[in-house]
């Protein structure tokens, strides 16, 4: 065995501390929805499942939560449509701008979240003026907001997939008759389904977990479940709160264990 | 049966030219669409903004046909606003510092971490808190932090406090809980950079006589330098947009840019000062990102 001196130990432990600082918030909260107490006090006199049933009966939650998985599957469906062409064309042609179109693609990524979300609702009501068409406060305007989270997501996702494939099958594909559409299906696309996979999986957890690109946009009726969380948080803080809490960490928790399978995650930030 | 073999020049060849040029053709129009989603629904909006920005606020009209500066000036003028900007300013300053010190230990421990299993890991642990977003983050702060939250439980329990010490709504609740926030966009990117620092070089010093934890200092330290800022840029942007942190950490009392954009364009519905605070909260990124990216794509041998 290695010798590991006294700085080493003391290293070791400043980093276990800061991953424990990262991390411990989620525990506790998972913890506390176990907690049988209506006021949370720590340590709790005994442990109940209830809080998980009697927040599904809060309609905000239950419908928050409805939203949000619909949100989210409809969200990385329409950006894989829409980001998967987009990648082929980013990584496999040559043609003007497109390193500026690359990074307009990527642009939702970096604009700040209430920023986006402000400007995207003001664009609506404007819009409304002009068309009669209402975006604010319906899904389809939630949608948009939410492919558009989704988007940069997948791009890059699928762009680092097709990197790694060779160009080689595809162009013995082509040169001996197929279609671009054969290529495709046939050869490009079988290449890169774990990409497409974690593309999938990731523009889910952007979609799910967005609280600030939503704030503006939802409406009565028409929440997600990050925004029924803070709505209520700001009036209570119980075991129901962290009862939902805990159903999303499980959500997110375990498309990101699914995600590891198919790709290097270091990488994908 | 066809006996005579296609010629490599034969029309089957040319055929398949053509194909791939228009394949070609076609492909440079395959990201149009998710271009034209882009501008439509991200780029105009910005761009509408832009223009409230300058105009006026009138409740009865939405936007009036003035180009005036005022409400920048309102920004730079009236002290409320002044202090909302100079508070949000120095909370991301000293979020970004801690952030950094305590993500560089990290990411150092996560790129010299040789099997591959316990670096996945270790990345699974630091981006889930990431993933989960601003919501259910905040509210495991407030667990953590309340006034019967587990800090003031334990401390009342141990016999270390008689009273409940106020913890949440206060600048330093909100500093923690931000760090907590940054941690992980910090540790990922520092861990690329220093992936990119070849192991020879610290082998090489330590074979010199160098001690561990001088050759990080020494060697380690200033070559990931350029990374370090740019993680930095990037830490500081983040924590200035921050909206949830604020709101439920910092509580009412506590006015930062994000909540206070959102105040004035939902609440309010003043369309063009809360364009103007958008606009600064847009540009201070915007210049933030570009200052990181040319120093994450420097060179460094």
């Amino acid at each position: 065995m290695r010798q590991y001196s006294f700085g080493y130990w003391i290293f070791l432990f400043f980093v276990i501390l800061i991953l424990t600082f990262v991390i411990a918030p989620l525990f506790v909260i998972i913890w506390a929805s176990f907690f049988s107490d209506k006021i949370l006090v720590f340590p709790p006199t005994s442990y109940t499942f209830n809080w998980f049933i009697n927040a599904w009966d809060i309609k905000d939650f239950s419908n928050g939560f409805i939203m949000s998985v619909e949100l989210g599957l409809c969200a990385s469906l329409i950006s894989l449509l829409l980001g998967v062409p987009a990648a082929l064309a980013i990584e496999r042609q040559s043609f003007q701008f497109k390193e500026t179109i690359r990074q307009i693609l990527l642009s939702p990524m970096y604009v700040p979240g209430i920023v986006a979300g402000a400007a995207i609702y003001i664009y609506f009501i404007q819009l409304e003026i002009f068309t009669d068409l209402q975006l604010a406060g319906t899904f389809k305007g939630l949608l948009i907001a939410h492919t558009l989270i989704a988007l940069p997501w997948t791009i890059r996702l699928i762009c680092a997939s097709l990197m790694m494939t060779s160009l080689a099958a595809e162009e013995a594909a082509a040169s001996l008759g197929a279609s671009p559409f054969k290529v495709f299906f046939l050869v490009t696309l079988p290449s890169i389904r774990s990409g497409v996979i974690a593309a999938a999986l990731f523009s889910f957890i952007a979609s799910f977990s967005d609280l600030e690109k939503s704030l503006f946009i939802v409406g009565p009726g028409k929440t997600t479940l990050p925004i029924a969380i803070i709505n209520y948080l700001e009036w209570n803080l119980d075991p129901t709160i962290a009862a939902v809490a805990t159903v999303q960490i499980l959500i997110i928790a375990s498309a990101l264990l699914i995600s590891d399978r198919y790709i290097n995650l270091g990488k994908a930030f | 049966m066809n006996l005579i073999a296609p010629s490599p020049f034969g029309s089957e060849h040319f055929q398949n030219l053509k194909i791939t040029a228009i394949s070609q053709k076609i492909r440079g129009k395959l990201a149009l669409p998710a271009l034209l989603l882009v501008s439509f629904f991200l780029l105009a909006p910005l761009l509408l903004i832009f223009r409230y920005s300058f105009d006026l606020y009138d409740p009865k009209q939405l936007m009036q046909d003035i180009f005036t500066f005022q409400n920048y000036y309102k920004i730079y003028s009236d002290p409320f606003y002044k202090n909302v900007l100079w508070v949000t300013a120095q909370i991301a300053f000293l979020s970004t510092i801690f952030t950094l010190l305590f993500a560089i230990p990290v990411a150092y421990f996560v790129s010299r971490t040789q099997s591959e299993r316990r670096r996945s890991f270790l990345i699974i642990i630091i981006v889930l808190p990431l993933l989960l977003g601003n919501a259910v983050r905040s509210a495991a702060w407030m667990l953590v932090m309340g006034t019967k939250g587990l800090i003031n439980a334990s401390l009342i329990g141990l016999g270390l406090a008689d009273n409940p010490l106020t913890i949440l709504f206060t600048p330093t609740a909100v500093v923690v809980a931000l760090v907590s926030v940054l941690l992980p966009y910090a540790i990922i990117t520092l861990q690329s950079v220093m992936d990119s620092i070849p192991t020879s070089l610290e082998e090489a010093a330590r074979a010199l006589g160098y001690s561990p934890f001088h050759s990080f200092v020494r060697i380690v330290f200033p070559l990931a330098m350029p990374g370090i800022i740019a993680a930095g840029a990037i830490c500081f942007a983040l924590a200035m947009n921050a909206y949830a942190t604020p709101v439920l950490i910092g509580g009412p009392k506590m006015k930062m840019m994000g909540p206070v954009v959102y105040e004035q364009i939902a609440k309010i519905s003043n369309w063009p000062f809360g364009s103007a605070l958008a606009c600064i909260l847009m540009l201070t990124t915007l210049v933030l990102t570009i200052l990181s990216t040319r120093y994450l794509h420097k060179k460094y041998f």
